[in-house]
């Protein structure tokens, strides 16, 4: 094989895995660092982006519509969930919601297969983004390279948010003093309810994204919670730059593994995942908020 | 006019106890304290206010409203309550002035303030705008901790225990801070403090809050400058 052109597309691989991991890890990593609520469905929520998003462009809808859309209904059961489940219990010990989210998980996961059929689906994006394209000299297909540029936009606006909005200052503040932001007047449901309903977008958004490259089946929200747990470890709960960073780390380990040692590229993962939690407990940046 | 009036409330943190039928009540444009020893009741008695700990019965109004079931949040965006709570909470990892711009809001009425006028009033602020708030001294914090709560153009400002952990001299700067926003008696205040030379300094009645909140009495400055003793048994000091 080529050794350029191999490398050129690991590297993009790479990048896009880690994108991946990223849009949907940090979704769970701001309810957490916000709401402190571990939320075990939310890989449900990524395969429940997925499945919406196939059945809209097996509907006839436009694929860039369709990318849209369905994060947006994924964030409307976010609301739904929040309501139900979540805001009863806002008051009492973290285990009520991992509890609680973990029988939604169940449900959810139930409830998918009830309606998509155990099948494999295939969601088809458009005609131009099945072609490919010369980065570097080396073709590559165009999907994984708009795969790329959505992450990287959603990271960049994701950070204007965070750094340059009152909503991100909120958010920072609401992570570290939560009394404190209620005393200054603001709505604080408002703020639980929002970010929820914004976390299950992005997975939602990663559901559709990840549809055409891994195909839609029913397992697929329970894999990638566990990635974006250890995702979650490595990065340090709570900690933003932290996640984007493990993010990165663990789809290029991950990718790698894939490609040298195919069996056990999982096993390195978790390797890795047990001793960073051993030497580094509150993550590569040392910024983790676990409680 | 009563601008918060207490009647009879009881609070309590799960099981204990900890306000036992307090009621007080505070004028328009008032500044009132509340004295007493450690673990009396006095932060309870602001947090009931606050809606932060709401009492299980009794009633509070903020301008005649029953305000007992507010949400914080109401508390401050309809009641115009400012609180200002003894640990100062300044959001670490967040500068100065993203300290301030969180509790800004945009209301219709012309607005008594704004960043700009926060930071003339506070040069210190300006000057350490970009740095983040936790890396400020303790007085500067109180300076921080105030100026964020006018962001939200209250009428009425509860502060507990100002003067904490402060040397003499920023007591002092920070007293005159205060006495200076309470000067056109726009603002009403409510003020805790162990310290009864601040409370005297600042405020011109003052509660005598015994064990489980028990009000003993409310004096003039006056009064507590004739009958010391009784303040400073009250105090412990
Ligand atoms: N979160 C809490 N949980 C249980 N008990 C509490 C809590 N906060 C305060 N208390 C108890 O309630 C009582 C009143 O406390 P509070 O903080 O209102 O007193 P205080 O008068 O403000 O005291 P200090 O002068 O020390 O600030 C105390 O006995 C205290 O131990
Ligand atoms: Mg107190």
């Amino acid at each position: 094989m080529d050794g350029h052109i191999f490398i050129v597309q690991t590297v993009l691989n790479c990048l896009v895995l880690g994108g991946l991991f990223f849009l949907i890890a940090i979704g769970l990593n701001i309810i957490y660092g916000i709401s402190r609520v571990i939320n075990i469905a939310h890989g449900s929520l990524y395969a429940l982006g997925a499945y919406f998003g196939y059945t809209l462009v097996a509907t006839g809808l436009n694929f860039m519509f369709a990318l849209i859309l369905a994060p947006l209904m994924v964030a409307i059961v976010g609301i739904v969930i929040e309501r139900v489940i979540l805001l009863p219990t806002r008051d009492r010990p973290m285990v009520y919601t991992l509890i609680l989210t973990y029988g939604l998980m169940v449900f959810m996961d139930g409830l998918l297969k009830y309606i998509w059929g155990d099948q494999i689906l295939f969601i088809h994006p458009p005609d131009f983004l099945s072609e490919s394209l010369t980065i570097a000299g080396v073709p590559y297909p165009f999907y994984r390279f708009f795969i790329l540029m959505a992450t990287v936009a959603s990271m960049a606006s994701l950070y204007m948010l965070i750094e340059k909005t009152k909503v991100g200052i909120i958010m920072r503040a609401a992570s570290t003093i939560p009394e404190m932001v209620y005393s200054l007047g603001i709505d604080m449901k408002l703020v639980h309810v929002g970010v929820f309903a914004f976390g299950c977008a992005l997975a939602g958004l990663g559901g559709i994204i990840a549809g055409p490259l891994f195909t839609v089946y029913p397992m697929m929200g329970g894999e990638m919670l566990i990635s974006c747990f250890v995702v979650l470890v490595v990065g340090g709960l709570g900690s933003i730059k932290g996640v984007t960073l493990a993010a990165l780390l663990i789809g290029t380990v991950q990718t790698l593994g894939f490609v040298f040692i195919t069996d056990y590229a999982m096993v390195i993962v978790y390797v890795m995942m047990a001793l960073i939690l051993l030497f580094m407990p509150k993550g590569i940046l040392g910024e983790g908020k676990f409680e | 006019m009563r601008i918060l009036e207490l009647d009879n409330i009881h609070a309590y943190y799960g099981d204990s106890h900890v306000i036992q039928g307090l009621s007080l009540y505070v004028d328009k444009g008032e500044a009132v304290s509340i004295i007493g020893r450690n673990g009396v009741g006095k932060t309870t008695t602001l947090r009931s206010i606050m809606g932060l700990t709401p009492p299980a019965q009794g009633t509070i109004k903020i301008n005649g409203e029953d305000s007992t079931k507010w949400t914080t949040n109401k508390v401050v965006t309809k009641g115009h309550v400012a609180y200002i709570p003894a640990e100062r909470h300044i959001f670490p990892g967040v500068t100065v002035e993203e300290n301030l711009r969180i509790a800004e809001r945009k209301s219709k009425k012309n607005d008594q303030w704004n960043l700009d006028l926060i930071y003339n009033k506070f040069p210190i602020l300006a000057e350490r705008r970009k740095q983040d708030g936790a890396t400020l001294s303790g007085g500067e914090q109180q300076m921080l901790a105030i100026g964020r709560g006018l962001m939200s153009n209250p009428s009425i400002m509860i502060l507990d225990e100002p003067s904490q952990g402060l040397a003499p001299l920023i007591v002092e700067t920070v007293v005159d801070t205060i006495k200076q926003l309470c000067k056109d008696q726009t603002l009403t205040l409510i003020l805790v403090e162990q310290n009864y030379h601040v409370a005297m300094d600042l405020a011109s009645r003052h509660y005598l809050m015994e064990i489980k909140g028990k009000i003993a009495c409310d004096m003039s400055s006056q009064e507590c400058q004739e009958d010391l003793d009784k303040l400073i048994k009250h105090l412990g000091v």
